[in-house]
């Protein structure tokens, strides 16, 4: 059973709330429109917006976009009221890839992944640890720790993988 | 080959012969027995000792049901398990199997003494026996009684074993492999369903395995199975064996044990033993077949007195044949089958006693046929037999009068009482029970949880029968979740349909008091001890099961409830159904610690959050301690150093210079939008409008009922942007708090709040020297005190990192808090230690914090406060913005008894030997020669030594504490009792001068 666990490289997270007309005006300000269902994602470029509530999403980039995203979006503050946080240092990212990703992510993650789309995003706990778990593909997931918890979360994966490993 | 074992039979590997031992013997078996079909091969019978009486005792079963054949097995140091099902643990190379309950040994054992001594062991035993003297409880009685109790020894070593977990979803699960449960998940499968088939056993099948004869849609029974688990497997349905559903919880949740490894010869290295599975389940089909009764008579626990379908089993799915002539006693048709099988297989039936009048015709003509005697309207009223049955006495009966009896010759004696469903796993969805009269016995009635019972389980039986009940499960479980299902119930032929009728204790030409007649094996309860019951009062079968312990065992009386029930009805002369049947709880068969534990072992008991700092407080030497879920640096112990030492190093370091504190843990919530400053004013006691954008204010925060629950300092940057900080363990309570206020009471406010605890790594720096270290590290930035005065906030760059620059203090020195994302802690920390070198800057701890901000009288919420402490109550007054129309908790603190008088309140308290420290939490009294009980007037909220003062210092919550300024009270605690006086809290620089330098 194969499967692979990565840190991934620091990228620039913010978590934005806005609600009512704001929602149009802010999608615009980014260059997308802000998917409306919870666990929905919308991308541009690679800018991704996932969303978590009904008036929250959270934004993710490359750390060289972030100020460029903070400018965007301070400019429409007067007329589109928001909030925009910076979370980039509150979380780690990991990379869940391989046949089994599904079955490690089973040992701590109480939801049915079967019913998590490749594309959507949501807010879910592993082993206690309350997480953001991205499905980019059939075999591939993504999972946002807070900093903090990390560790454990990550020996946590570790021990799973040795149970993979040895085939029960 | 043992004289037991027929060759090529069964479903065991002839070829593959796997050694084991029991008690120090060594003996051959077969891959794919288990413990007790691999020791009935080899003609043993005794396999323990009653947990009472200490009686020889067989297997009496085949499956998980055993309530005799308990054994100790192992693996090695701390792998070793006790009270193992000797009738379900697989056979494994080297396995190591143990009798439990004897000494010196299985056949002869000392305890047995105990049987000879049965009179004095009746029902109630121990509570007519140790009621007196009530002094002999303590001493003598608990303890022999508990040294005698008990069965097997629990292992001393830790087990090194892993255990694992993992969550399931299915649309629906099947539990039991049987016929129905292999007809309903083909059903659902076939439909399209997410289906999961559990089994306890090793393989799937049930009592197909039990039957072959049988043949289901034109195929023999082994053959059908095969296609169908094919089948099954090419659905992608989920099956798995070895896997027992030990609880059903609410909404569907089932619990599943999944043995992994305990029938491995040599298991990987890194595997874990055993997995509990966390099933949600859309529907559940319960198809756990029924369990056979025994029959109760005098001797019916002797070795060799077995379940008939037990025997039948063995034969089928071990090739063992468990005697060579073998008397069967029934009250059911099902044993003629067995009896059947066994005659077929060579086995000499000595004779078939039915207490029936008058057996189905085609059977006695199938016996007949066979040379089977059958003596009907008959009992069985003894047995004889050391450690293994020799005869059987058997009695005729007619109007209830039995005759004399006459003794034959077995080596087994084949028993049933009919079956009773396997209701467990439906009870513990609080299903209700309806008894059914015909059948005398319980079956599933309605429950909340969308499940349905299958087959033997709701009182059907034949393979037809149930076949079709499972697909019909199958069909309505699909329908319900709204896929189109076709039903195929399978044609059975050569089916084994059958009835019987239900008994009490079977009759007898026996003295009722001389019968040793057992209900409950795992517990050693008699028929004689359930009337006893009765007679002495207890009138509920819950009443009998506490008196008589019938039902207690760890098998949950899955044998012996019914018996026992029958027993006791008969007894108070009322229906079953108004006596009651006790309830089953999980897990539905004994499960190990180390399964419900999982991964939470050893350092990852809890989780453990770590601050960006940790790694340097480690490799600095730091002890931790844990806070919240936390672990913390507690303080820096220099070589050679006790707590004590360090601390007082710690706490005059950084008044004399500069020390430096990981902060980083304190909540952390961005509060942030147009309306970010109203919805301070309401949840805050304080005001914050005119708080300027770059000053800081202490924030309090309390609850609805007017109680401090948490404070901290409050930074606005903008207008419509504050950085809100709470206590460590208060944070994510406060987050909650804030986001319920304004989702449910003030949806209207434009304010959003993000916890961002966890993107600051926070550096405390306090002490003269502070701004010296700080100063060369800030770019773009005037700290002097002029520019950038006590409670000042600011971005800057500190060390070439972005930051959000705090001027506050908790220690009572200059202080400055700096804030850099997580990732550049280290960084910073590093930098500040640097800087500091030239001012022998001194990392310090929780406990250092803790002692210099009691030195100023400040307070910890959770410590100094308990839930019942107003802001005024902590001294605390200041803090409250008069003129606010509201906040939270502002009308609680009006009511009458917040400003009556006797409240307790904080102050400082002075041992008058300042080299006492009093205990945190000790009592206060006014007067310690008043007589007791004391009226006690306070208690020590915090007490330390300061090396600053040079002496002990301490807070206490005391009734109209602010009104008694030094006036002395007493202290008690173990030793004496210490004079203190009540003073301020602020017992170092009150004026705050050195804050503000």
């Amino acid at each position: 059973m194969q499967v692979t666990v990565e840190e991934l490289a620091p990228v620039a997270r913010f978590s934005l709330r806005v609600r009512d007309k704001g929602v149009a005006a802010v999608g615009k300000a980014l260059g997308l429109t802000l998917p409306g269902r919870i666990g929905e994602r919308a991308d541009r470029g690679d800018l991704a917006v996932l969303c978590l509530g009904p008036d929250e999403w959270l934004l993710t980039a490359p750390e060289e976009a972030r100020a460029g995203i903070v400018a965007d979006l301070a400019g429409i503050y007067a007329r589109a009221p928001h909030s925009l946080t910076d979370i980039s240092h509150r979380e780690v990212g990991f990379r869940i890839s391989g046949p089994a990703a599904a079955t490690l992510l089973s040992m701590g993650c109480p939801r049915d992944l079967d019913r998590l789309a490749p594309g959507r995003g949501v807010r879910t706990l592993f082993d206690s640890a309350s997480v953001i778990l991205w499905r980019d593909g059939p075999d591939m997931f993504r999972m946002d720790v807070w900093r903090s918890f990390a560790p454990h979360v990550r020996s946590l994966l570790e021990i799973g993988q040795q149970e993979l490993a040895a085939g029960l | 080959m043992s004289r037991y074992r027929i060759p090529g039979k069964g479903r065991v590997d002839h070829a593959a012969p796997v050694r084991f031992s029991f008690d120090g013997r060594s003996y051959m078996g077969l891959r794919g027995d288990t413990v007790a079909s691999a020791l009935l091969a080899n003609g043993v019978h005794l396999m323990g000792r009653s947990f009472k009486y200490h009686r020889p005792r067989g297997a009496v079963t085949a499956g998980s049901e055993e309530p005799n054949a308990l054994i100790g097995t192992s693996r090695g140091k701390g792998r070793a398990e006790p009270n193992t099902r000797a009738t379900m643990q697989e056979l494994r190379a080297g396995l190591v199997a143990e009798s439990q309950n004897r000494w010196p040994g299985l056949g002869f054992d000392a305890g047995a003494v105990n049987d000879l001594l049965y009179p004095l062991f009746s029902a109630g035993f121990y509570y007519k026996t140790f009621m007196w003297p009530r002094a002999f409880w303590d001493r003598l009685y608990e303890p022999v009684i508990r040294a005698a109790a008990g069965l097997g020894r629990a292992p001393g070593e830790p087990d090194p074993d892993r255990y694992a977990s993992r969550y399931l979803h299915a649309d629906l699960l099947v539990v039991g492999a049987g016929p129905a449960g292999l007809a309903a998940a083909r059903a659902a499968a076939r439909a399209g369903l997410r289906v999961t088939l559990v089994d306890e056993h090793a393989e799937m099948g049930g009592a197909l395995l039990s039957d072959p004869g049988v043949v289901i849609e034109g195929r023999p029974a082994w053959d059908w199975l095969a296609a169908v688990l094919e089948e099954l497997r090419g659905l992608g349905v989920r099956l798995m064996c070895r896997t027992t559903a030990i609880g059903y919880y609410h909404q569907n949740m089932i619990g599943l044990c999944e043995r992994l490894t305990d029938h491995l010869d040599s298991p990987p290295e890194t595997a874990p033993r055993e997995r509990l599975w966390r099933v949600r389940a859309a529907r559940v089909v319960l198809a756990q077949g029924a369990i056979e009764k025994p029959l109760v008579f005098d001797g019916n626990d002797r070795p060799g007195v077995m379940l008939a379908g037990a025997a039948q089993t063995y034969l089928h799915r071990f090739g063992v044949l468990v005697g060579r002539r073998a008397a069967v006693v029934t009250a059911h048709d099902s044993a003629y089958f067995a009896a059947f099988d066994l005659a077929d297989a060579g086995v000499r039936i000595a004779v078939l006693v039915d207490t029936r009048d008058a057996p189905p015709a085609d059977l006695l003509d199938q016996a007949r046929r066979r040379g089977i005697e059958v003596l009907a309207g008959h009992s069985v009223t003894a047995t004889a037999g050391r450690l293994r049955i020799r005869s059987v006495r058997v009695n005729r009966v007619r109007d209830g009068q039995v005759a004399g009896g006459r003794a034959i010759a077995c080596d087994c004696l084949l028993m049933s009482g009919g079956w009773t469903p396997s209701l467990h796993l439906f009870s513990h969805t609080k299903g209700s029970l309806i008894w059914d009269a015909a059948a005398q016995t319980y079956l599933p009635g309605e429950t909340i949880e969308d499940c349905h019972v299958a087959g033997a389980g709701r009182g059907l039986w034949g393979y037809g029968a149930v076949l079709a009940d499972g697909d019909a499960a199958g069909v309505a479980a699909a329908s319900a979740l709204g896929r189109a299902a076709a039903g195929a119930a399978p044609a059975v032929a050569h089916d084994r349909t059958g009835s019987g009728e239900a008994q009490r204790e079977l009759p007898s030409d026996m003295a009722p008091s001389l019968a040793r007649a057992f209900v409950d094996f795992q517990n050693d309860v008699t028929a004689k001890d359930i009337r006893l019951a009765v007679r002495e009062g207890m009138k509920s079968i819950e009443h009998v099961k506490r008196y008589t312990t019938t039902g207690m065992a760890t098998d949950q009386g899955k044998l012996s409830n019914i018996n026992g029930l029958m027993i006791a009805a008969d007894m108070l002369g009322k229906a079953p159904p108004q006596v009651g049947l006790t309830t089953f709880r999980p897990p539905y068969t004994p499960t190990t610690f180390g399964a419900l534990a999982g991964y939470h072992r050893g350092s990852h008991f809890e989780l453990t959050r770590k601050t960006p700092i940790d790694a340097w407080a480690e490799e600095r030497g730091a002890v931790f301690e844990p806070v919240a879920q936390w672990r913390r640096a507690w303080y820096f112990p220099r070589p050679g150093e006790d707590m004590e030492a360090a601390v007082a190093r710690e706490c005059l370091a950084t008044r004399a210079s500069v020390g430096i504190f990981d902060a980083s843990t304190l909540g952390k919530i961005e509060v942030a939008g147009p309306d970010a400053v109203e919805f301070m004013n309401r949840m805050y006691t304080n005001p914050w409008s005119k708080l300027a954008p770059g000053r800081t204010r202490y924030g309090l925060l309390l609850g609805e009922d007017g109680f401090i629950r948490d404070d901290g300092v409050i930074g606005r940057l903008a207008d419509d942007l504050f950085h809100v900080t709470t206590t460590t363990g208060g944070a994510a309570r406060v987050l909650t708090m804030m986001e319920d206020y304004l989702q449910t009471e003030w949806p209207d406010l434009r304010v959003w709040l993000t916890s961002t605890t966890e993107h600051w790594a926070v550096a405390a720096l306090n002490g003269p020297n502070a701004r010296k270290v700080l100063e060369p590290l800030v770019e773009g930035l005037d700290i002097s005190n002029d520019a950038f005065p006590h409670m000042s906030v600011t971005e800057c760059r500190v060390a070439g990192i972005p930051a959000r620059l705090f001027r506050l203090s908790f220690t009572g020195e200059l202080g400055f808090e700096i804030n850099v994302p997580a990732r550049h802690g280290p960084d910073l920390w590093r930098a500040l230690m640097a800087a500091g070198a030239a001012h022998d800057i001194c990392p310090y701890g929780t406990e250092t914090m803790h002692v210099l901000r009691a030195e100023k009288g400040f307070i910890i919420v959770g410590q100094d406060t308990d839930g019942t402490v107003t802001p005024a109550d902590a001294g605390l007054g200041w803090a409250i913005g008069k003129a606010k129309p509201d906040f939270v908790g502002k009308r609680s603190l009006s009511r009458p008894d917040m400003v009556a008088p006797g409240r307790k309140q904080l102050v400082g308290l002075l041992t008058e030997d300042g080299a006492v420290r009093l205990e945190e939490g000790a009592q206060i009294v006014d007067d310690p020669a008043r007589p007791l009980p004391m009226r006690m007037v306070g208690h020590v909220t915090s007490s330390y030594r300061s090396a600053t003062l040079g002496r002990s210092i301490a807070m206490a919550l005391i009734e109209n504490g602010h009104s008694r300024m030094g006036e002395l009270v007493h202290v008690p605690m173990p030793g004496r009792t210490h004079r203190a006086r009540i003073t301020g809290t602020a017992f170092y620089d009150p004026d705050g001068a050195r804050m503000k330098l």
